[in-house]
């Protein structure tokens, strides 16, 4: 079974009353989502709030987030697909083995308290986040838990949802699927989109040093990619965008001053959940948007005659 | 001595990055890794002493607080020393592995400023 059963936050803010969140620390890292979805806010179906749900939160250690819990499951470090594929085996009866439960740290009578719960829920929905999707097993951990609740639709209503950071990933994701069919790791240089993940994804391109230049618009690598990535950049022609001065910028040729996005410039972001909203600017700006910048490199760039290889094969600008 | 270090998000970590990674506040949160008072113990540090972390890929110096971790783990938020320690294989998803790196450390002089 693949795919990604899921719903909206308004969806979990109205109807959810079992709600999971694992290899996530929400209390930290999205201040806001207990308060304005997941936890605290009255909904039509969960008309007490905080009260008419239950919050199970799995993690290796205790984080800020284990106060706002009701049940805290203390997994060992890398064993989180080991307790998906266990409780997927759980929730259809079938027989594990007590030795394989013991070596994730958690304890049988632990994980059918869990399962009976789950069964009992009227809507359960799963938050994960990088706890699971970035530690050993990374995306096969992300599809046992999405495999998981996609499973538990024939015992009741579940979905899943995993916690995006930093403004507008989902944004980035979303609009490479609606434009390509991919989300991420696409190559155009034929002309048409390719998805490889591990060939053409921007690490891999880097750390190969695959690529003789860099564009970087709302991100800092030189502050967040492996050293290998970020001496890449310093060798080749990187240019960046940012309203800020970045590790990148240190490292890259040129740095263009942007207007932030959503406070000096208009746009649309988009919600952990997919949903679009747009981004009215309370502020003006001195400085052009990302939008403009790009628009205007573009332009320069279709201006430029065709380039022609030494074999007489010429490529036009495909922009 | 062998320990599992886990980078992580903070909420003052990601409120600095907004107000700015030049601003001393962001290399002292991002330089702070926290260890169990058992760990500091076999490790013969007090809090605020630094350490040098080494892996396979890199190697990076923190000053250390003690926290509610479990032993064998540490835990520092996401910044440039932590890039220094980050393997650049992928596995093939395009993502490297972000959490869960084996790393030695040992008790070191302080990181010039």
């Amino acid at each position: 079974m693949g795919g990604k059963v899921t719903c909206t936050l308004g969806e979990v803010k109205n109807r959810a009353d079992f709600i999971v969140f694992w290899g996530g620390n929400p209390a930290e890292c999205h201040p806001r989502h207990f308060t304005k979805y997941s936890l605290m806010p009255k909904g039509k179906h969960v008309p007490n709030g905080r009260k008419d749900r239950t919050v199970v939160l799995v993690d290796i250690r205790e984080t800020k987030s284990v106060k706002a819990a009701d049940i805290f499951l203390q997994v060992r470090p890398g064993k989180d697909f080991e307790v998906l594929t266990i409780l997927r085996a759980l929730i259809k009866d079938q027989a594990v083995d007590p030795r394989q439960v013991a070596e994730t740290g958690l304890t049988l009578e632990q994980l059918t308290d869990l399962v009976a719960r789950m069964k009992r829920a009227k809507f359960g929905v799963m938050f994960f986040g990088m706890g699971l999707s970035m530690t050993r097993g990374k995306h096969m951990n992300s599809a046992a838990l999405l495999t998981l609740a996609a499973e538990m639709n024939a015992f009741t209503k579940f979905v899943a949802m995993p916690m995006r950071g930093h403004g507008n990933v989902t944004g980035a994701d979303v609009v490479m699927r609606w434009q390509t069919g991919y989300p991420f790791g696409i190559n155009f240089s034929r002309g048409y989109p390719r998805y490889n993940p591990g060939e053409f994804s921007t690490v891999d391109l880097l750390v190969r040093g695959d690529a003789d230049a860099a564009l970087i618009l709302g991100a800092d690598p030189g502050a967040t990619m492996p050293q290998p990535a970020i001496d890449h950049l310093a060798r080749i022609p990187t240019i960046v965008l940012d309203p800020k001065v970045t590790h990148t910028s240190r490292l890259a040729r040129v740095h263009i001053t942007t207007a932030v996005t959503g406070i000096s410039a208009p746009g649309t972001g988009y919600r952990m959940d997919e949903v679009p909203i747009p981004l009215r600017p309370a502020l003006k700006s001195p400085y052009p948007t990302d939008e403009e910048v790009i628009r205007r490199i573009h332009e320069a760039v279709c201006a430029k005659p065709d380039w022609i290889h030494a074999n007489g094969q010429y490529t036009t600008n495909q922009v | 001595m062998k320990f599992l270090l886990n980078p992580s998000r903070t909420a003052k970590q990601g409120a600095q990055i907004n107000v700015g990674k030049d601003d001393e506040e962001y290399r002292r949160i991002v330089t702070t890794l926290t260890v169990s008072a058992a760990d500091m113990a076999l490790l013969g540090i007090a809090e605020g002493d630094w350490v040098l972390v080494r892996n396979e890929f890199g190697e990076a110096r923190f000053r250390c607080e003690k926290g509610k971790v479990p032993d064998g783990m540490l835990f520092v938020p996401y910044g440039p020393p932590t890039c220094r320690l980050m393997g650049g294989s992928t596995d093939g998803t395009g993502m490297p592995t972000s959490k869960g790196w084996e790393v030695e450390v040992e008790p070191a002089e302080p990181e010039a400023s």
